[in-house]
C-alpha cells in the first residue's frame, strides 16, 4: 500500500503550495470578480463586472492593443531569432572551434537581464532624445529632435515591441538550437554531393527540421507577451494600456466598486492564457517537439 | 540449516515496471543453495532468472512464498538488510566517488571507521588485480578494471551471498574468459555463496557447482553440470543444453518410432507407452567399419554423410539419415576415411540410448 | 569553405555588437554622464555622482539588494525542499492523476501570477502577510517552483534506479541512498532550477509590488521610481547594478557547482545512469 500511496505524498507538499498559492488566488480573484466578498458585506453573485467591462471601449481598446503588441513582437523576435539561429548553425558547421558556445553565450545574455532593466534600455535607446537619435544626428541624417519618431510611450506600442522583441529573440534562439544540433554534419556533407549550396540546404533541409519547433516557440512568446507588466507599464502610455497594465490601472485606482472589475480583467485574461495554453500543449504533443529537449 | 532457502516464490507482472510489454509469470519455485556453493540460473533472456535474482536481493517484492537464510525469514527484510551483495550487468560505480570510495562503499554503510574500510579496500583491489587504483574515478578505467572495481566492492562487506546478474555479458570475449578465472579463484578463496544469472552455458559450466535452467517463468532441472549433460529433464533442456540429435516419437510395445517415420527399433528400455524424445549423444553414435564391430542388440541407422566439420580440435559429421540430420563425432582415424556423399552405417548401444518425456 | 563564412562572422558580430554591445554601452555612458543634451554622440561632462548617490549614499541600495537575495535565496530553499520530492514521483512512478498533477504544477507557466496574487491579495492582507517578507515569499513560488520542477524532473530522467539498487545491495539505507547517490547526481538540475528561481524572484516587480505593498522593498521596487522618468543617470546605474546583480547570481552558482565538480569528478556531469 506504502508504495501505491508514495507518488501522492511525494507529490502532495508542491501541488498543495500551487494549489493553496496560485489556484487558491485565482479562485479568490474569481469570487471577487463576481461580487462575493463577505469581508465588506457582499454575499450576492452578479456578472455585473463582467457586463460592465464588456461593455466598455477602454477594455476593447486594451485587448486590441495587447493582441497587436504580442503579434508584432513574437513574429519579430521569431524572424530575428530564428535567422540567428541558423546563422550560428552554419558558423558551427563551418569550424570545429568551440567559438559557436561563446556566439550562443553571448547572444543569450539578454535572457538575464531582468525586464525593468530591458525596458529601460529600450528607453535609452529609442527615445527621442536617445542614442539611436544621437547617432542619426550625428550621421546628419536627421537634424531636428522631432524627426526620429516616436518609439517610446507611444499608442501604438512600438517600445514595448523593441523591448520584448530583444528579450525573446534569445529565448526562440535557445528553443531552435537543440533542434537544429541534431542535423548531423554528415547531412551538409550529403546535400553538398546532391549539388545543394548553402541556401539550398538552409531551405530544404534546416528551415523545414525547424519549423515546427518555430512555431511552438513564438506561441509561446506570444502568451507571454500576451501577460507582461512591467515593460508595458514602463514602456506604454495611460490608453489604451496592454491588459494586465489596464488590470493594475483598475485595481489601484482608488475606489472599491472597479476592484471586481480588475479581478474580471484578470480572469479572462487567465482564461485566455489557459486556451492559448492547451493550443500549445496540442501542437507540441502532436509534432512530438518536446522529445528533443526534454 | 544453512544456505539460502527459496520456497514457493512467485511473482506475476502485468504492469509497464519492467519494461517487458507481455505479461509475464514466474511460477512459483523452490531451490536451496548451500552455504559455500556456486550456483547459476541459466536461460535464455526473458525467462525470469533476473525476476528471480530480484527477489532473492529484495529489491522485487514475491506476490507469495518465503526467501530464507540459514534460520532467518527474510521475505520481508529490504534490501539493504539482508546482508547479500549484487554486481550488476554494467559496472555502476558511483561517478562521483574514487575507486576507493566505491569500493569501500558497503563498509561505510556498516559504519566501518574510515581507515579501516579504505584499507579493507585496498585489500579488496589487491585480489582483484587493481592495486594502485584507489585514488582514480571510474571513468578512468577500462570495462574490465570497472567491473573488477565492482566485484571488489560487492566482496569487501563480506556479504552472506554474492549475486551476480550477467555481471560479464557486457565485456569482450577475451576479458570474459579472465574475469571468469578471477571470479572462480576469488570464489574459491573466500568461500563466498554465489548465486550467478547467466545466459551463456559455457560460462555456467565453467563456474558452476551447480545449474539450474529456467525457461519461461519456470525453473525445469538443478543438477551439476555432468548430471545435467548426462540426464536432461526434458528435451527443452537437452535443446538448451546445445545437445544435438533430439529426434521426437512415440513408443509402442517396446518399440521407439520416430515422429518422421525414418526409424524404428526395438529398445530394452522398460518405458509406458507414449511420446518421447530420443536424445543421440553425438560421441554415441560410432560408424560400422567391420560387421563385426556392432554388438548384439545396438541399434543400426544407415546414412550417408552431408557433412564433414573439424571445429575446437574434433571432427564431426553432418549424417542424413533418412529425413533426420544427425550429428556424430568421430576420431581422426575415422574421419579420414568418410567422404562427403558416403554411405555409411551407424551404431548405438542400447545404455547410451536417452529418453525423455517432455 | 573557411573563407566563404567570413562575411557570416561580420555580420553576426555586427548584429552580437548592436544586439548587446549597445545597450551596456548606453547604459554605462548614461549612468556616468553628467548632462547628456541631444545631439552631441557623448556628454559634455563626465562624474561619478549617480554611482556615488547609489553605492554610498543613502539611497538603501544595500538594503534592498539584501532583502532581495534573502527573499530569494528563501524561495530557492523552498522551491528545491517541493520540487525534489515532486519531480521524484513525475518522473519515476506511474500513478493515477499524473496528468492533473503536473498541469497543477505547471499551470503558472502559462497563467500569468500576477492575476492569481491580485486575487489572494485581500486575502493576505486579512491575514497580515501584506508587507511582510514572509509574504512575499510566498507569492514569489508559483512563478518560480514550475521552473524547478522542470530542471529536477531533467537530472531524476538520466537516473536509473539501477545505481540506488547497487546502493541497497550494499547496504545502505534510505538516507544513505539519497545522499550518496541520488543528491550527486541530481545536483547539475537543482542548481539550474535554483538559477532560474533566482532570477525570476529577484526580477519580479509587480508581485512584489502588490503584496509588499511598498514596505518590502526589494531592488526592483527601489529602482522603479528612477527608471520611470526619474533621473537617468541613476536610473542608468541602478539598471547596470540590477542586471549586474543577476549576472553575479547565476555566475556564482555555475562556478560553485563547477567547484564543487572539480573537487569530486570534473566529468561527472557527461555520467548518465545506463537506462534501460
Amino acid at each position: 500500500m506504502w508504495r501505491k500511496s508514495k507518488p501522492y505524498l511525494l507529490l502532495l507538499p508542491s501541488t498543495g503550495v500551487i494549489v493553496l498559492l496560485f489556484f487558491g488566488g485565482l479562485f479568490d480573484g474569481l469570487l471577487k470578480s463576481l461580487g462575493y466578498f463577505p469581508a465588506i458585506g457582499e454575499n450576492q453573485m452578479s456578472f455585473i463586472a463582467y457586463r460592465d467591462l464588456l461593455g466598455s471601449e477602454s477594455f476593447w481598446e486594451s485587448l486590441r492593443l495587447t493582441i497587436r503588441v504580442a503579434a508584432i513582437s513574437s513574429l519579430l523576435a521569431g524572424i530575428l531569432g530564428g535567422a540567428l539561429a541558423i546563422a550560428l548553425f552554419m558558423l558551427s558547421l563551418s569550424s570545429k572551434t568551440k567559438h559557436s558556445r561563446l556566439w550562443q553565450r553571448l547572444f543569450q545574455l539578454p535572457l538575464t537581464i531582468p525586464h525593468l532593466v530591458a525596458g529601460y534600455v529600450i528607453v535609452l535607446l529609442f527615445m527621442q532624445s536617445g542614442l539611436l537619435s544621437k547617432l542619426l544626428a550625428a550621421a546628419g541624417i536627421i537634424k531636428e529632435i522631432n524627426e526620429f519618431p516616436v518609439l517610446v510611450n507611444d499608442a501604438f506600442g512600438w517600445g514595448i515591441i523593441l523591448a520584448y522583441t530583444w528579450k525573446e529573440v534569445p529565448f526562440i534562439m535557445l528553443m531552435l538550437y537543440p533542434v537544429l544540433a541534431r542535423i548531423q554534419k554528415s547531412w551538409r556533407d550529403v546535400s553538398r554531393v546532391y549539388g545543394a549550396g548553402t541556401f539550398r540546404f538552409i531551405r530544404e533541409i534546416a528551415l523545414p527540421i525547424m519549423m515546427p519547433s518555430w512555431i511552438i516557440a513564438v506561441f509561446i512568446v506570444f502568451v507571454f507577451t500576451f501577460s507582461a507588466f512591467e515593460i508595458p507599464f514602463l514602456l506604454g502610455v495611460t490608453y489604451p494600456s496592454m491588459l494586465p497594465v489596464y488590470s493594475f490601472q483598475l485595481y489601484t485606482s482608488g475606489t472599491l466598486a472597479e476592484r471586481p472589475e480588475a479581478l474580471a480583467v484578470n480572469i479572462i485574461l487567465a482564461v485566455m492564457t489557459i486556451a492559448l495554453g492547451l493550443v500549445v500543449y496540442y501542437f507540441s504533443k502532436r509534432w512530438k517537439i518536446t522529445k528533443g529537449w526534454q | 540449516m544453512t544456505g539460502l532457502h527459496i520456497e514457493q516464490v512467485e511473482k506475476k507482472y502485468k504492469t509497464a515496471e519492467t519494461d517487458l510489454k507481455d505479461s509475464f509469470a514466474l511460477e512459483p519455485i523452490d531451490l536451496a543453495i548451500r552455504e559455500g556453493e556456486f550456483f547459476s540460473l541459466l536461460g535464455p533472456s526473458g525467462c525470469g532468472k533476473t525476476t528471480l535474482l530480484k527477489l532473492i536481493a529484495g529489491l522485487l517484492e514475491g506476490d507469495a512464498g518465503k526467501i530464507r537464510f540459514g534460520d532467518k525469514d527474510l521475505t520481508h527484510v529490504p534490501p539493504e538488510a539482508r546482508r547479500f551483495s549484487m554486481v550488476f550487468q554494467q559496472s555502476l560505480l558511483f561517478p562521483h566517488m574514487t575507486i576507493g570510495e566505491n569500493t569501500a562503499f558497503g563498509l561505510k554503510m556498516q559504519k566501518v571507521g574510515k581507515k579501516e574500510r579504505l584499507s579493507e579496500a585496498k585489500r579488496m583491489l589487491r585480489m582483484v588485480g587493481l592495486e594502485g587504483y584507489e585514488n582514480r574515478f571510474p571513468e578512468e578505467l577500462s570495462g574490465g578494471q570497472q567491473q573488477r572495481a565492482a566485484l571488489a566492492r560487492a566482496l569487501v562487506a563480506k556479504p552472506r551471498l554474492l549475486l551476480m546478474d550477467e555481471p560479464f555479458s557486457a565485456l569482450d570475449p577475451g576479458l570474459r574468459e579472465d574475469m571468469r578465472e578471477l571470479l572462480s579463484g576469488i570464489q574459491r578463496e573466500l568461500g563466498v555463496t554465489v548465486l550467478f544469472v547467466t545466459h551463456d552455458r559455457e560460462e555456467a559450466f565453467e563456474l558452476s557447482d551447480r545449474i539450474g535452467i529456467m525457461s519461461d517463468g519456470r525453473l525445469l532441472q538443478v543438477g551439476t553440470a555432468m548430471e545435467l549433460y548426462e540426464q536432461p529433464a526434458s528435451s527443452k533442456v537437452a535443446s538448451f543444453l546445445g545437445l544435438k540429435n533430439i529426434i521426437s516419437g512415440n513408443i509402442r510395445a517396446g518399440y521407439f518410432k520416430s515422429e518422421d517415420n525414418g526409424m524404428e527399433f526395438q529398445t530394452i528400455h522398460k518405458m509406458a507407452d507414449g511420446r518421447q524424445f530420443l536424445i543421440l549423444r553425438p560421441e554415441t553414435l560410432r560408424p560400422i567399419v567391420s560387421n563385426s564391430q556392432a554388438p548384439i542388440g545396438s541399434v543400426r541407422f544407415k546414412g550417408a554423410v552431408s557433412k564433414l566439420k573439424f571445429k575446437h580440435g574434433a571432427y564431426t559429421a553432418q549424417i542424413q539419415a533418412g529425413n533426420l540430420q544427425l550429428e556424430c563425432a568421430l576420431s581422426r582415424d575415422e574421419a579420414e576415411k568418410l567422404e562427403p556423399a558416403q554411405a555409411m552405417e551407424l551404431y548405438v548401444n542400447q545404455s547410451d540410448l536417452q529418453f525423455v518425456e517432455h | 569553405m573557411k573563407r566563404m563564412f567570413l562575411p557570416l562572422r561580420i555580420c553576426l558580430s555586427l548584429i552580437l555588437f548592436l544586439f548587446i554591445g549597445l545597450p551596456f554601452i548606453a547604459l554605462l555612458i548614461s549612468s556616468i554622464a553628467a548632462g547628456w543634451q541631444w545631439p552631441d554622440l557623448f556628454p559634455e561632462t563626465f562624474s561619478f555622482r549617480a554611482w556615488e548617490y547609489i553605492l554610498v549614499g543613502s539611497s538603501g541600495t544595500w538594503q534592498s539588494i539584501g532583502t532581495s537575495l534573502l527573499i530569494a535565496l528563501i524561495v530557492m530553499i523552498i522551491n528545491i525542499l517541493l520540487a525534489v520530492p515532486a519531480a521524484n514521483a513525475l518522473v519515476r512512478f506511474q500513478f493515477r492523476g499524473k496528468r492533473l498533477a503536473e498541469a497543477i504544477l505547471f499551470a503558472p507557466i502559462i497563467i500569468p501570477p500576477f492575476v492569481a496574487v491580485m486575487g489572494i491579495h485581500l486575502t493576505f492582507l486579512r491575514l497580515g502577510l501584506t508587507e511582510t517578507i514572509l509574504g512575499v515569499v510566498l507569492a514569489h513560488i508559483s512563478p518560480t517552483l514550475p521552473y524547478m520542477v522542470r530542471a529536477v524532473m531533467v537530472s531524476y530522467s538520466t537516473l536509473s534506479t539501477d545505481w540506488e539498487n547497487q546502493a541497497r545491495m550494499l547496504g545502505a539505507g534510505p538516507i544513505h541512498r539519497f545522499y550518496h547517490v541520488v543528491l550527486p547526481h541530481l545536483l547539475p538540475g537543482i542548481a539550474a532550477g535554483a538559477s532560474l528561481s533566482i532570477l525570476i524572484s529577484l526580477s519580479q516587480y509587480l508581485i512584489t509590488f502588490i503584496i509588499g505593498s511598498g514596505q518590502v522593498v526589494t531592488l526592483p521596487i527601489l529602482l522603479f521610481p528612477f527608471i520611470s522618468g526619474g533621473d537617468p543617470a541613476v536610473a542608468s546605474a541602478y539598471s547596470l547594478l540590477f542586471a549586474g546583480m543577476a549576472i553575479l547570481a547565476l555566475f556564482s552558482l555555475d562556478m560553485a557547482l563547477k567547484k564543487y565538480y572539480q573537487t569530486k569528478n570534473p566529468s561527472v556531469l557527461k555520467v548518465k545512469g545506463a537506462k534501460r
